[in-house]
């Protein structure tokens, strides 16, 4: 029976009075590509920590390959941490082969490895350039490299989109299938919804220290009825508008241009019907469209306007970074 | 192991492949270079100087001033004929050194004038006078009172004093020696007088089996270990003293890079400490090694032209292959390298920035000079109990217990010294661990130090 590479049951950590993560129980079975999604905040970094070893838990134990984190398991381990960071002085090359062999391979295999890697990302001309010369997306480029070098069997990948253009985005998918097809196992964290719905075959879900949805995207879809969009004018309640009517109405963007609301449709009631009622009530309609699930919605849907607002922010910020 | 090597590895040829490193090696014998050629320099090149002594009608004055030069260059010569003998030179050379006449660099021509009016010109450069070494102005003139009972020092540089302290030398032997003549006991009473004064040889008591009649001799053999001692004190402290900025630049290059999370998730804690340790060790023993290689080099070079080096270097080998001073003395290299080296290497872990890095600097300065006084001390007074008492403070040891073992110190204080500073230096790695991995894993700043210390003693603080 093969191991789950990564068990983590019952976890707790503390800091001070704040809960960081609560109760936090999840599998990451071999050969998947995992989602771990939340806002900022919502846990997930330090999830990732813990289940690496370099923090313990307060509470609950974490199984790495089937035994408690350590160096020796590690060693099937790419980590990418969410605080990028290399040695600036040091040439790409040098890095790529230096993180390699810590994770065990020999001197000539790392070197041998770090050309391979630099050669098929087209990064082989600054191969010799030191970190400090490379633009901030090459020198993210060598750290996922140098993340890759050992062959992992299992990769953690802590919102490894974060900073990155659209292209190199783009890229960075290319490679994490490319990373599952030889074999490996991906957990990655992000507060992109896109990317975990374009990669995932499974999603696990964080607010506030807490696991709200765990399971397929399937699943998680299904956790929401079908629906429409209406977009209003600034400041109209629908909501309240529609609060005789049988359709339920949740506040999903608040734009410039206007809100947008999604319409829950009761069973054998239609889209088309829940824009007659919102016409009938009245509301300045500027948009419309039958509702297309997203995971976006699936979070709003499970853990409410706060935290949605919250995902959101980090959306911008990583919008603006990017 | 492997890891350990790895990290060594790594951070030892990044030190060594920054430029100031090789700017840092080639500056010591460098500066140790110029500052040698340019002493040697100024010794050859002050000027020879002229000096007129103005005594109407006598020359009481200038030949005393004469005598006092001759005096002078008599004991040099006794100096440097006794090192000669310390050297165990051949006959030839230490009769040539004895004989050595160092060039003098102040002459007595006759005055041109015979008035302070008339010397003026002389005096500020305006016109010169005639010497053994061409025309120049005068530099200085000694000058008989009107009333005969003062010699005036006149000269346009009061900042050069050499003749004027030994014209006040000259002048007081010869009123001791007037007032012998008035007393009626002729000129050479008080030669006679000093050759008759019983002399007072240094002798080293030593248990009888070792003591014999040649034995009882002060010799270099018995100063070098105080020496050495000194030299290994001086040298840990200049080590210590030297890895402060590589630890903790170091370690805040890597907490600025954010990279400990990628190497903690590769090395344990403990391996990537003692990799950094020994790097820094390594880059500060080549540094070391490589003045210690220049110094060789240069010596060899002096003692291939100097007969007789070897055997007054040959005591400090030996001392420094003594075990009582190499044993203890390695054993307190060691723990103290460790014990200061993680101190910062933790205190770096908690700082963001250089200036940040610099509040800390300026208090491990402080105790870093404390025991640099203690080694003056030991210098000036080898057994004074302020020595004694310090080298108990476990951060003294390392360097004080060094320089105790030439006064023999009792063994069960040696022992009991070594072992509070290894209990220390366990309880300082300890504890250092910790604060480093407060500040690497928890991200925890100067700020968190309270935070730090709860962390140490096992209670919670700041997020990750």
């Amino acid at each position: 029976m093969p191991v789950s590479p990564l068990v983590l049951s019952s976890v707790t950590k503390r800091f001070g009075h704040f809960t960081a993560v609560d109760n936090l129980s999840m599998e990451v079975p071999e050969g998947q590509i995992i989602g771990f999604l939340g806002p900022n905040g919502a846990g997930k970094s330090t999830s990732l920590r813990m289940a690496l070893g370099v923090m313990p838990p307060d509470e609950g134990h974490v199984e790495l390959f089937g035994r408690a984190p350590g160096i020796e398991a590690l060693k099937r381990v790419g980590f990418l941490p969410e605080e990028r960071g290399l040695y600036k002085k040091m040439t790409a090359r040098d890095t790529i082969t230096h993180f390699a062999r810590l994770k065990g391979l020999s001197a000539s295999d790392a070197r041998a490895r770090a050309d391979e890697l630099l050669q098929a990302t087209g990064l082989d001309e600054f191969s010799r350039a030191r970190i400090s010369k490379l633009s901030k997306g090459m020198a993210q480029k060598v750290q996922i490299l140098s993340t890759l070098a050992h062959r992992p069997d299992f990769l953690i990948l802590d919102e490894p989109f974060s900073g990155l253009d659209p292209v190199n985005q783009q890229a960075l998918e290319d490679l994490i299938r490319a990373e599952h097809d030889r074999g490996a196992t991906i957990l990655f964290s992000t507060h992109v919804m896109e990317h975990a719905e374009r990669l995932c075959d499974r999603i696990i879900m964080m607010a506030r220290g807490r696991k709200v949805l765990d399971g397929t995207l399937a699943e998680a879809f299904s956790t929401l009825g079908q629906g429409a969009r209406i977009t209003v004018e600034p400041g109209f309640d629908m909501a309240a508008a529609l609060a005789n009517t049988g359709f339920e109405a949740t506040r999903v963007a608040d734009e410039a241009h206007g809100d947008t609301w999604r319409i829950e449709l009761p069973r054998g009631r239609e889209a088309q019907d829940a824009l007659r009622a919102a016409l009938e009530a009245g509301a300045p309609i500027r948009g419309f469209a039958p509702d297309e699930a997203r995971l976006r919605d699936v979070f709003v849907s499970l853990v409410g306007e706060a935290d949605a607002e919250a995902l959101a922010a980090s959306e911008a910020a990583e919008g603006e970074a990017a | 192991m492997r890891n350990i090597l790895l990290i060594f590895r790594r951070d030892y040829l990044g030190y060594v492949k920054a430029w100031g490193f090789w700017l840092s090696l080639a500056a010591v014998p460098f500066f140790m270079i110029i500052g040698g050629s340019l002493a040697g320099f100024a010794a050859q090149s002050s000027p020879v100087r002229y000096y007129a002594v103005v005594e109407p009608g006598t020359t009481l004055y200038a030949d005393a001033i004469e005598a006092e030069f001759q005096r002078r260059e008599e004991a040099d010569r006794e100096t440097a004929s006794q090192l000669a003998e310390q050297m165990d030179m051949p006959d030839e050379t230490s009769a040539q050194i004895s004989n050595t006449q160092a060039d003098r660099k102040f002459i007595r021509v006759p005055a041109p004038a015979d008035t302070i009016d008339g010397l003026r010109p002389y005096l500020l450069g305006e016109k010169t006078v005639s010497g053994p070494v061409g025309d120049k102005p005068l530099f200085a003139a000694l000058v008989l009172s009107s009333d005969k009972d003062e010699l005036e020092y006149w000269s346009d540089d009061v900042n050069v004093t050499q003749l004027r302290y030994l014209t006040e030398d000259a002048m007081l032997r010869l009123a001791r020696r007037e007032a012998l003549k008035d007393a009626g006991l002729g000129e050479d009473f008080l030669k006679n007088v000093d050759e008759s004064a019983f002399k007072v040889p240094a002798k080293r008591i030593r248990p009888e089996a070792e003591q014999t009649a040649e034995g009882a001799d002060v010799t270099m053999a018995d100063r070098a270990p105080m020496f050495v001692a000194g030299g290994l004190a001086y040298f840990l402290w200049l080590m210590v003293f030297s890895i402060i900025q590589y630890l903790l630049m170091g370690t805040i290059e890597e907490r600025s890079n954010k990279i400990f999370d990628t190497l903690l998730t590769s090395v344990k804690l403990p391996q990537l400490l003692a990799g950094k340790l020994l790097a820094v060790f390594a880059v500060t023993s080549t540094m070391m090694i490589s003045w210690g290689l220049f110094a060789f080099v240069g010596a060899s070079v002096i003692a291939s032209q100097v007969p007789g080096t070897g055997s007054l270097i040959a005591p400090f080998l030996s001392a420094l292959a003594n075990p009582t001073i190499i044993v203890p003395g390695l054993i307190s290299f060691l723990l103290g390298y460790v014990m200061y080296g993680v101190i910062f290497m933790a205190l770096g872990s908690l700082c963001d920035t250089i200036q940040e890095a610099q509040t800390l600097l300026s208090p491990m300065m402080i105790l870093l000079m404390l025991p640099m006084f203690a080694i003056f001390i030991a210098f000036q007074d080898p057994g004074s109990p302020i020595v004694d008492i310090a080298s108990w403070i476990p951060f003294f040891t390392p360097f004080l217990l060094i320089l105790r073992m030439p006064q023999d110190p009792p063994m069960w204080e040696i022992l009991a010294q070594m072992g509070i500073m290894a209990a220390t230096t366990a309880l300082v790695l300890w504890g250092a661990t910790k604060v480093y991995r407060a500040g690497a894993v928890h991200g925890a700043g100067i700020g968190d130090m309270g935070s730090a210390l709860k962390r140490m003693i096992g209670l919670k603080g700041k997020a990750a």
